[in-house]
């Protein structure tokens, strides 16, 4: 199965995040409580981790970007060599904890 | 053909409010060595918005320094330092606990160009956070009506990331004292800043939006709130022209003048108590001028601000309470 990774939120008054690093490569497997990317809200780190096993597959908004609460950001996939869909509105969010520091 | 047009489009970098004040100051700071920074917490901490983040590290600890809560002693060494050569930003984390810091501002750095004849100046700027959000009757004031009537002080208040760079730099190359006032909504926001190094000149406002029924004059953060209102007003068949303050002293009555000459209406809306405030200033200055026009002053209740979020907000102008005063006004 097919999964978007999803700025999460709600985050008190943060509307709009900004890419900071993506950790890991396409093709990278990931474990439950493993970084996958750091965001920079106006005035704090947003570390994103992993909710469930998976695959990088798609990094959709590199490191710089300007993305909203709720955007996709990135596809993971639960086995290695799954297809992508090319239309990526139906796709499940990845279960993803966060913490704002 | 139009400015626009024949203007090419100038390259912008998106950042954080906080990121465009630290960029002005960066640049100031490798600018002019006799530069130096005061304020709580924004040395290793990097100041609580963190609008000073970096600053201490790259340009040390004697240029980028740490003070007591003690907000005279502060606004006092400012200005002592300053009238001694060196040029100095002090930031007061909020407005509120500028009152503390108004003796030395108003009674020795505005005045001192003057009773010293020229000999002395004093060039500082006074950085300060004001507004309402969740902090209570002492956290939350808009005290900026109370300096605009100082000899010898200058006071501006941006709205967007690039009106905070450019406004902050010109702020900073001024021979005499300057109040740089932000708002706590603000450093939420993001905006496109000119990627090439620039300033924003004092003394001018800016016609944000162009109406033909009614001239809507802001500053700060309500800024937003009045680009709200008017696209609300809109929705009705109102035309309102949202004309931007930018600087609170001097105030550019003529931009102010020339936009109420053509709509024949005037509404000021501010955070700030309405009596002796920012919209009674501008209205009597445009009656002065222009004659009298129908006028209202968009404000909040008289009341202090709340730190219960419910009362906060029924305490302040919103959208809503603007756009039905100026119906009122306008139906009169």
């Amino acid at each position: 199965m097919i999964y978007a990774l999803v700025v999460p939120g709600p985050i008190p008054d943060v509307e709009q995040i900004r890419i900071l690093e993506w950790h890991g490569a396409i093709g990278q497997k990931f474990e439950p409580e493993e970084m996958l990317v750091e965001l920079e809200t106006y005035k704090a780190l947003v570390e994103v981790r992993a909710g469930q096993p998976g695959f990088l597959r798609k990094i959709i908004s590199e490191a710089g970007n300007w993305e909203d609460v709720g955007a996709p950001i990135a596809l993971f996939s639960d086995t290695a060599d799954e297809a992508l869909p090319a239309n990526t509105e139906q796709i499940a969010d990845l279960p993803a904890s966060f913490e704002v520091s | 053909m139009s400015d626009t047009a024949t203007t090419p489009a100038i390259p912008t970098t998106r950042m954080f409010f906080r990121e465009a004040i630290i960029r002005a100051l960066a640049e100031e700071m490798e600018r002019d060595a006799r530069l130096i920074l005061l304020g709580q917490d924004i040395g290793a901490f990097g100041g609580s918005y963190k609008e000073f983040v970096g600053l201490q590290e790259r340009f040390g600890k004697d240029r980028v320094r740490d003070t007591p809560i003690a907000e005279a002693a502060m606004v006092g060494l400012g200005v002592g330092a300053s009238a001694m050569g060196h040029r100095t930003l002090v930031n007061i984390t909020y407005m509120d606990f500028l009152m503390l810091g108004l003796d030395p501002l108003i009674n020795f750095a505005a005045k001192a160009r003057f009773k010293s004849g020229g000999q002395i100046r004093v060039p500082l700027v006074v950085k300060t956070t004001a507004g309402a959000k969740g902090q209570g009757v002492a956290h939350s004031q808009c005290i900026e009506s109370w300096l605009m009537g100082v000899p010898g002080l200058k006071v501006v208040a941006p709205s967007t990331c690039a009106d905070a760079y450019g406004l902050l730099k010109s702020a900073l190359r001024e021979e005499g004292p300057v109040v740089f006032v932000d708002h706590k909504r603000l450093f939420p926001t993001s905006g496109e800043v000119p990627t090439q190094e620039g300033t924003v000149p004092i003394g001018r406002s800016r016609i944000l939006r162009p109406g033909r029924d009614i001239t809507l004059t802001v500053h700060g953060y309500c800024t937003r709130i009045a680009l709200e209102a008017a696209e609300l007003l809109s929705a009705k068949g109102i035309s309102a022209e949202v004309v931007e303050l930018v600087s609170l002293a001097p105030l550019d009555i003529e931009t102010i003048c020339g936009s109420v000459s053509r709509t024949g209406a005037l509404a000021t809306l501010e955070e700030g108590q309405l009596v002796c405030g920012v919209g009674a200033e501008v209205a009597f200055q445009v009656n002065e001028r222009i004659g009298p026009v129908p006028s209202c002053r968009i404000g909040p209740r008289a009341a202090p601000v709340s730190s219960s979020p419910l009362l906060e907000a029924a305490t302040l102008a919103n959208s809503g309470t603007a756009v039905t005063a100026i119906i009122e006004l306008l139906e009169k």
